[in-house]
């Protein structure tokens, strides 16, 4: 194999066999390389959780990946192209321009046009002196209840955006929350206060990618409508609504249900 | 047993069905078995040697040989769609690359395991790169085999790192996603490895000067067995494919490809089937008429041995050639599932045959005077490790499609989502 190793030739034959060989080893060795350098890079640059969230995204059902401007009933039937970021969105404009249908929300889950949503089930709450704070949405409350463990990141660390904001257990299921906005952790709460996370902006905050106004009723609609569905019993036959609205302590209350499914789909785990 | 439930339930894709868990366990129990009795067999066989099989120093290729030629002639699906999608840039046959490379991964890791039963003494199998016989044909599909293996495995990981749980965790994801870039570049390295192994499994038999039934000649240091066997590992390689996929839509009870896919495979299989029958039959034809000839034999005295008659030879040929590549390339029959499955097992089964044939016939066949016509039945050890082999690659397959997105999900990033 080598010129030392007992056996190598001199020969043409010889050379050209192991130069193959030996350029094949290395196109093996540098692409696996390679992609671990670039992987560390992501990590280095503070892009890996945009990558994670867009490559989570684009395993989404087409279902969870409705533009907000079809939320509002401004546009009939959207897919969004840019993983939910609309600061980035070149038709935002003109789609926010047409008018927003109105749809009425009478499930039991209650929503503020003081905040903002995040599709996470999350809420921003811009405070006076700069800081942005972050909550559960009713919605995810009503699922979860009082979680068994709550784990809360360090003050002072950095939060990414549509990266893991805090994680919490319930019933052995591991709740990974998805944080709206990119900020380093100013203040930490639970859910006795009402709200987890208070965050400092990195940049300034443009929270244009967040629901607001009419586009949170149609969105919170398409939520219940999706629960209905996952608590539904298999091979159900068509029944009548009967309204009511939604429990609190869905988890508790419901233990059998596919919970697998639906803190994946409420979540925005892929 | 329930925590066994929830984890199987959490490996599988949100949204996928999948069979009950204990249904899934019970069609693993036989195959599990038949891995268990395959390791006993082949540490047998390390233990106490080759003594342990029906080969013998002329017998020396059997049913293990066999089983890698097949193996690897029917893997080729991998390296070949590979270069379809990513070369070629034919993306609609995306969606069954993922269950392509799991094919080739067990196809090829298959293969090795068994060579080195077969070759015995594992400790000393650095021997063969440290001190290369360049002269040698098993050299380069030692070097090659090897190399393409760990190809596989790198085009194997991102689908492996695509399940559920594996996404979970972001370094994973970003690798998974690093990795998928640089995928067509280990496609272009795959296809260069494989066309150079596939010929020279071939060119193995074309250079047997002692064994005259199979002796060819060729073009520069390659005979024509060389092109033959990548020409027929090209042509099978989407046959198989085609077959493992409605295999598993039947198991599933779902559709996995879209007819088009199949229709495709099945165009490109047929055309190259239809070359490969075209040159074996020419291949054939100079060799009863002149290579064999010259070194002083009738070549019709080789088909006087039964069972191997000379009806073989024309069943390799016709039924199991010419006929397949009608029905897979013909408008009218391609269109046709049933006539394009129908096809891809002729096919498949044709080329089994050819490196049956090649393997144990060439063998059989006395080449001296004194020679008498040896009759091979491989020992229970190695039908053991031969159907343990075979069953590994079951469950492995099973385990991917259960756990791993094999069809359709191939889409990795939205197309409209750049990553930054």
């Amino acid at each position: 194999m080598f010129p030392w190793v007992d056996g190598f030739h001199w020969s043409p034959g010889h050379i050209i066999f192991l130069s193959l060989f030996f350029v094949v080893v290395l196109t093996i060795v540098s692409t696996f390389a390679r992609a671990i350098w670039r992987t560390a890079s992501d990590f280095r640059t503070h892009h890996a959780a945009e990558t994670c969230w867009r490559l989570n995204f684009a395993e989404l059902p087409e279902a969870e990946r409705r533009c907000r401007h079809e939320l509002a009933g401004r546009l009939d039937n959207r897919i969004c192209p840019n993983a939910f970021d609309c600061r980035h969105c070149a038709q935002y404009a003109e789609f926010a321009a047409l008018p927003a249908k109105a749809a009425s929300l009478q499930a039991g889950v209650s929503f503020s046009s003081d905040l903002l949503y995040h599709r996470g089930h999350t809420w921003v709450r811009p405070e006076a002196d700069g800081a942005l704070t972050i909550g559960l949405d009713e919605l995810a409350q009503h699922l979860i209840g009082r979680p068994d463990s709550v784990q809360l990141p360090a003050q002072g660390s950095a939060v990414e955006s549509n990266g893991v904001a805090w994680r919490m257990t319930k019933n052995g299921h591991e709740i990974q929350v998805r944080a709206p906005v990119d900020g380093t952790v100013v203040a930490t709460g639970g859910d006795k206060q009402g709200w987890y996370l208070k965050l400092r902006p990195h940049h300034p905050v443009n929270l244009r990618h967040l629901l607001r106004d009419a586009e949170v009723p149609g969105w919170l609609a398409g939520e219940l409508d999706r629960l209905q569905l996952q608590f539904s019993t298999p091979n159900a036959q068509p029944c009548l609504a009967d309204g009511g609205t939604l429990m609190s302590d869905l988890m508790d209350a419901m233990p059998a249900a596919d919970w697998d499914a639906v803190l994946a789909a409420t979540f925005l785990q892929a | 047993m329930a925590d066994l439930l929830l984890i199987d339930r959490r490996l599988i894709a949100r949204g996928v069905t999948r069979s009950s868990t204990l249904r899934f366990m019970f069609w693993l129990v036989p195959w599990v078995a038949l891995v268990a009795l395959g390791v006993y067999a082949a540490a047998l066989c390390l233990y106490y040697g080759l003594n342990q099989t029906h080969m013998d120093n002329r017998f020396a290729f059997g049913m293990w040989i066999y089983l890698d030629l097949g193996m690897i002639a029917m893997g080729a699906g991998a390296f070949f769609t590979g270069f379809l999608v990513y070369i070629l840039k034919q993306e609609d046959l995306k969606p069954i690359l993922n269950s392509a490379v799991v094919v080739g991964l067990i196809c090829y890791s298959g293969a090795v395991a068994v060579l080195m039963v077969d070759v015995g003494q594992p400790l000393r199998a650095w021997f063969t790169f440290w001190h290369p016989n360049t002269h040698s044909m098993l050299t380069e599909v030692t070097f090659c085999i090897t190399c393409y293996l760990f190809v596989l495995i790198l085009e194997y990981l991102p689908v492996l790192l695509r399940n559920r749980q594996m996404r979970k965790v972001p370094s994973f994801l970003v690798f998974e996603y690093q990795l998928h870039k640089m995928v067509p570049v280990l496609a272009g390295l795959g296809a260069f490895l494989s066309f150079f192994h596939q010929g020279s499994l071939g060119g193995l038999y074309g250079v047997l000067r002692g064994r005259p039934f199979a002796f060819r000649q060729g073009f520069a240091i390659w005979p024509s067995t060389f092109f033959l066997f990548i020409l027929s590992a090209l042509a099978v390689g989407p046959s198989f494919l085609m077959l493992v996929t409605a295999t598993a839509e039947t198991l599933a009870g779902r559709r996995l490809a879209l007819p088009s896919v199949f229709r495709k495979l099945g165009f490109i299989s047929g055309v190259l089937l239809g070359i490969y029958v075209a040159a074996k039959a020419i291949d054939t034809l100079i060799w009863l008429n002149v290579t064999s000839r010259a070194v002083g034999f009738s070549p019709w005295d080789f088909y006087s041995y039964k069972p191997f008659g000379s009806a073989l030879l024309f069943l390799e040929i016709v039924p199991l050639g010419l006929l397949p590549a009608i029905l897979l390339t013909l408008p009218m029959t391609n269109k046709k599932r049933g006539w394009v499955l129908c096809g891809a097992a002729l096919a498949c089964s044709g080329v089994l045959l050819n490196r049956f044939i090649l393997t144990v016939q060439t063998l059989a066949l006395p080449t001296l005077p004194f020679d008498d016509f040896l009759q091979y039945i491989p020992s229970w050890q190695e039908v053991a490790t031969f159907t343990g082999v075979i069953a590994y690659g079951v469950i492995l397959y099973s385990l991917s499609y259960r756990y791993l997105p094999l069809f359709g999900q191939a889409k990795g990033v939205d197309k409209n989502v750049s990553v930054g």
